[in-house]
């Protein structure tokens, strides 16, 4: 065999045996994996960009003053109406105080006062013309109901016959609460 | 053996090629991008969603009467404004034939306290003192007033004393609020 002829096999096995061939096939394999990550890689980093400049003008159309805006309404409507639900009026028991208690009763001290609980307390002293007119603003209260647990004490029978007294009672919330 | 010298090192360069830069790039850049991107998309939801609900609540707003958006205002307003509410009430008691003697701001009320702690509570409220004299029939005008007023104003605690001239000495803590 000529001398050029079996360089030329020998040139040729190089690249048709089975181990060169796999040899070359994963060279090729790896160079188009690199590109392709690489070329990935690149279309990502241009997807972010892309996200990032839009994410900026999202963020610039928001106004944290109307963001504000709107909490303060929300919290202003909700507290509003919270309060609005425990609306105390006082007037009630005053109206409700000149329809039960007669004449023949006068009070010269009054204390009310809520508590924490919304709870109205009434505190009070004054006289009566008599036992018998003490006795007709205990029923009054008994049959009326709103002005509840009423307790008539340190009762003093006066010179002129009157009646001085102290009076504790509770009263029902729908006495006190406000209606528009 | 001189024939696998060429296919060996292709190998090589193929492994060199998936080892230092396929597998960094995807484990490295690719990886960290793609979660900034979904980071992004995910934001760019949420700032989608809040435009959404933005223009949905620009539109409840805007069907609000602006006479209602100004009554809500007053009736819980940005500020304490404790000056110009004794203002009101002095005018109002005038105007009831009440005569008012004193008034305070009580800063150890339970009211002021509480809203001192509740560091939650958009609603700040306090409790103003008041002393007046006047007859029966002022008070309940007076009552009526304050349980009207276009501002909140809750009398929490009220004591009445008595005198055969049928005029009373009054003593009132009004409960104030404002929007934090």
């Amino acid at each position: 065999m000529p001398r050029s002829s079996f360089a030329a096999v020998r040139q040729r096995a190089q690249f048709t045996g089975g181990y060169p061939l796999f040899a070359y096939a994963a060279l090729v394999l790896a160079v188009v994996l690199a590109l392709g990550t690489f070329a990935y890689d690149r279309v990502l980093a241009g997807m972010q960009t892309s996200r990032d400049a839009e994410l900026a003008k999202a963020e610039k159309a928001i106004d944290l003053a109307t963001i504000e805006g709107f909490i303060q309404l929300r919290n202003r409507l909700n507290s509003g109406t919270t309060l609005l639900s425990s609306h105390v009026a006082l007037s009630g028991f005053f109206t409700l105080l000149s329809s039960v208690v007669p004449t023949t009763v006068r009070l010269s001290s009054l204390h009310l006062s809520l508590d924490a609980t919304g709870k109205v307390r009434l505190e009070g002293a004054g006289v009566a013309r008599s036992f018998n007119a003490l006795a007709a603003v205990s029923t009054a209260f008994a049959t009326d109901g709103r002005i509840k647990d009423a307790i008539f004490s340190n009762l003093v029978v006066n010179r002129d016959n009157t009646v001085s007294f102290s009076l504790s009672a509770t009263l029902d919330p729908k006495v006190v609460a406000f209606t528009p | 053996m001189n024939n696998n010298i060429i296919p060996t090192l292709a190998l090589a360069v193929a492994l060199g090629i998936g080892l230092a830069y396929v597998m960094p790039t995807w484990s490295g850049s690719i990886s960290s991008t793609r979660t900034v991107i979904a980071a992004d998309d995910q934001a760019l939801a949420a700032a989608t969603t809040y435009a959404t609900q933005q223009n949905e609540l620009a539109a409840a707003r805007n069907a609000i009467d602006p006479a209602d958006l100004a009554r809500l205002a007053a009736l819980l307003p940005d500020s304490v404004d404790n000056v110009g509410l004794i203002l009101d009430l002095n005018a109002l008691a005038a105007r009831s034939g009440l005569s008012l003697a004193n008034v305070d701001v009580l800063t150890t009320s339970p009211a002021a306290a509480a809203s001192a702690s509740a560091g939650t509570n958009p609603v700040g409220s306090v409790d103003l003192s008041l002393s007046a004299v006047g007859t029966y029939s002022s008070l309940v005008t007076f009552l009526h007033g304050v349980e009207k007023s276009r501002r909140l104003l809750d009398v929490r605690d009220i004591v009445v004393k008595g005198s055969d001239t049928g005029v009373y000495t009054y003593q009132m803590k009004i409960t104030l609020y404002w929007l934090r």
